[in-house]
């Protein structure tokens, strides 16, 4: 699951799910009641009451365990909702944020969109076209905002034919998460800031020990967006693109694209040196936090499923002649003008991506800052002593340097391109002519609008 | 009834007094409210659906332009619709009579007199009420092709290693058991029941004239086992053709599109951009084309069923 930073909780015993969900039933209830209490401050009447839906989980989650991304999110609601300006809001956990474009859908056919969701930077271009949407351009313009401390990346993905729609609301990125012990016993040497493609195959080989069912590296085969993105990294660092220019041709299957592919081969289907997850599940890292795999390619988020190994965090490797490019996956907080509260919605989240709110959430959640100035020499430091690993994945944004296309199609060239990096992996098409049939599908799609 | 029909026709005043005090209007009272449910849940969603299905529509935009019979049209030229009914067509074949044939036998072992049979029959019965997700997660790790209990089991009797979901010819057979052992309870129920309804006499009587164990089960019991075995071929038959809660846990259609069955393909088309982002009224015209082979092939069953089963109770 990607960006899903609580995924080892699906792999929680239903039953206790359930005895979970009762209370929460029953705690939510009386949650509603004492916040409808205190929320009227008595002297401007009834507050504004903006509704707000997230993914991050619940605050204390089915093993007892405190949440802190949603902890953080949590406080800082709270702390805003205790300014009593007039505006009260109110937060809703609804799931995997894998789901919530799909969420997102029935609510608007009911007429029930929340004032403020979460939704994935790839889902832009189709809620774009959502009615009701909030069109941000122009507030996102007041130069008191600072619209251009968001990466550049996060503000393209923000951004549907020059109209913004969306506020970052988490960035990251894919870098190497090794385990060090496996490296240590396998006589290998750790990954390395200058490492290529071939010196991670190599690694990869020799820290698969079939005896052991242990593997070096661990993929995602469910021919989801997370297939795609880890293929797209790996292409951007030899040199490719995943359309031209002016997104009306597939790129993809150049001589980097092969290259790139051609790596994925080799280790899966020749070294047999991957474990390829079909379900994509959390089983990668359940398996990594049991040392059963040496490498993960994955982001911070992922990080604090990983308790019981010594890992350390390395960026990615390049292949000859290309980059040390990532890929970042920049999520997006969208605003949806309801009973005219759209105003109050962006005063509240003004509020909440500002510098200083910024800053708080990264501590707590672990979360990169999403805004640039929060990156300093010190904050680095604090932040990465604090979660260690994370620093790098904060520095490691520097080398995003390419976006995913911003353009409804996207979704549709994901799944075309996954297919074929899947086909490969398992063994059953060649690099460069599965390639070819996936930029004519592609081709296809973009000339049929 | 008889005394409403019995009075003289007087007009629309007689009329409307008949309908204010007859029967009738007491008896629409009690279903109303179940009718509202229905004309709500069922019959809105179904005209709705049709309209759709002649749009070009997503579900997040308004603008739905109307593209009269495109829709249906171009199911006929879309690979990955057949690719779904061929799947479809492979896993109710595998599905519906494993799951029969092994429910008639468990449903004869759990008609014998013998101690704790309360006990087997429970636990023959607990898949059924189990959720779908937890039977998912056990099978994902029974199932799992390097850590997984059934390659370790496999493997002692020097079989496998198998890949279960993550192989390309493994993945249906994988879903086959693992739905087969889910609905397999519920069978063997439905069996157990219809088992307990032969009557003694019939099997008295056929032992009386000689007839082995074999010819008893063949001639009396088996066919006095029509219509519970009609109803389970119909009932398995809809619920092999609309599955997918498995589909969408755990394989999500893969490995290369092997288990994308009818209605995860149509959750797909409509729900995400997968295939499209305009393409949700394509998804109702799929949902329409699968509702009428489902009530064709119901049909079809039942009109074979009259002349097989002979004995309806």
């Amino acid at each position: 699951m990607r960006r899903h930073r609580t995924t080892r909780k699906k792999l929680v015993v239903p039953v206790i799910a359930a005895i979970a969900l009762v209370a929460v039933a029953c705690t939510s209830g009386s949650d509603s009641g004492s916040s409808s209490g205190t929320g009227s401050p008595g002297s401007s009447g009834a507050p504004i009451e903006l509704t707000m839906w997230h993914g991050y989980g619940k605050v204390i989650d089915n093993q007892g365990q405190t949440n802190y991304e949603a902890k953080s999110l949590t406080d800082l609601v709270d702390e805003y909702n205790a300014m009593n300006t007039g505006i009260h809001v109110n937060l809703d956990y609804i799931g995997s944020n894998d789901h919530a474009l799909e969420k997102l859908t029935v609510a608007l056919n009911a007429g029930e969109q929340p004032d403020i969701t979460y939704q994935y930077g790839t889902s832009m271009p189709q809620i774009a076209t959502a009615p009701g949407v909030m069109d941000l351009t122009d507030m996102v313009q007041d130069p008191s905002y600072n619209w251009s401390d968001f990466s550049e990346g996060a503000r393209q993905a923000a951004t549907v034919d020059g109209h913004v729609y969306g506020i970052p609301a988490l960035i990251d990125n894919l870098a190497i998460v090794y385990n060090k012990d496996l490296f240590q016993q396998a006589g290998v040497a750790p990954p390395s800031a200058d490492w290529t493609w071939d010196d991670f195959i190599a690694a990869a080989k020799a820290l698969t020990d079939p005896s052991k069912q242990q593997y070096g590296w661990a993929f995602p085969i469910d021919g989801s967006e997370d297939t795609t993105w880890h293929y797209d990294a790996m292409l951007w660092e030899a040199g490719g693109d995943i359309l031209n220019a002016d997104n009306t041709q597939a790129a993809f299957n150049s001589d980097a694209g092969v290259q790139a592919l051609t790596a994925l081969q080799q280790m899966a289907v020749t070294d047999k040196s991957v474990f390829l997850d079909q379900q994509n599940t959390g089983k990668i890292d359940t398996l990594f936090n049991s040392g059963k795999i040496g490498m993960d390619v994955t982001g911070p988020w992922a990080l604090s499923g990983y308790p019981d190994i010594n890992y350390g965090v390395q960026i990615m490797p390049e292949f000859p002649g290309g980059s040390h490019a990532t890929i970042a996956g920049p999520d997006m907080w969208v605003m949806f003008d309801n009973n005219g509260h759209g105003e109050a919605a962006w005063q509240f989240m003004q509020w909440l991506t500002a510098a200083e709110q910024v800053k708080a959430d990264a501590m707590e959640s672990g979360h990169l800052p999403i805004r640039n100035s929060v990156v300093t020499p010190s904050f680095l430091k604090a932040f990465d002593q604090k979660f260690p690993g994370e620093g790098l994945f904060a520095q490691n944004l520097t080398n995003v340097t390419k976006a995913r296309p911003v353009i409804t199609s996207y979704d549709q060239i994901s799944r075309i391109m996954a297919e074929a990096v899947v086909k490969v992996m398992l063994g059953q098409g060649d690099p460069k002519s599965s390639l070819d049939d996936a930029a004519n599908q592609v081709n296809q799609v973009l000339a049929g609008g | 009834m008889a005394a409403v029909a019995a009075r003289p026709h007087r007009g629309a005043p007689g009329f409307a007094r008949r309908a204010l005090t007859s029967d009738h209007l007491a008896g629409w009272l009690f279903v109303l409210p179940a009718v509202f449910l229905v004309a709500l849940f069922s019959i809105f969603p179904i005209i709705w659906g049709f309209i759709l299905s002649l749009q070009k529509a997503s579900l997040i935009s308004p603008n739905r332009p109307f593209v009269g019979i495109d829709n249906y049209t171009h199911i006929a030229s879309d690979p990955v619709a057949r690719q779904a009914a061929t799947n479809a067509v492979i896993y109710t074949c595998l599905f519906v009579p494993t799951s029969i044939i092994i429910a008639l036998f468990l449903a004869i072992a759990l008609n014998q007199k013998i101690r704790l049979i309360r006990f087997y029959r429970l636990a023959v019965f607990i898949p059924v009420a189990v959720s779908t997700i937890a039977t998912g997660v056990m099978f994902m790790w029974v199932f799992d092709a390097n850590f997984g209990l059934a390659n370790w089991a496999l493997g002692g009797v020097g079989l496998g290693p198998f890949g279960w979901f993550d192989s390309p010819s493994g993945a249906m057979p994988s879903l086959v058991i693992m739905t087969v052992w889910g609905w397999l309870g519920f069978d063997a129920i439905i069996y157990l029941a219809a088992l307990q309804g032969v009557p003694h006499e019939l099997v008295e009587a056929a032992a009386v004239d000689g007839a082995s164990r074999w010819t008893i089960f063949r001639n009396v019991t088996l066919p006095l086992l029509g219509p519970a075995t009609l109803l389970l071929v119909v009932w398995s038959t809809i619920s092999a053709v609309q599955l997918f809660d498995e589909v969408f846990f755990i394989t999500r259609g893969g490995p290369l599109g092997h288990t994308n069955v009818p209605v995860f393909y149509i959750y797909r088309l409509a729900f995400t951009s997968q295939y499209g982002f305009s393409a949700a009224g394509y998804a109702a015209a799929l949902a329409y084309v699968l509702f009428v082979v489902i009530l064709i092939l119901t049909l079809v069953q039942f009109w074979m069923g009259n002349r097989v089963v002979h004995y309806s109770s």
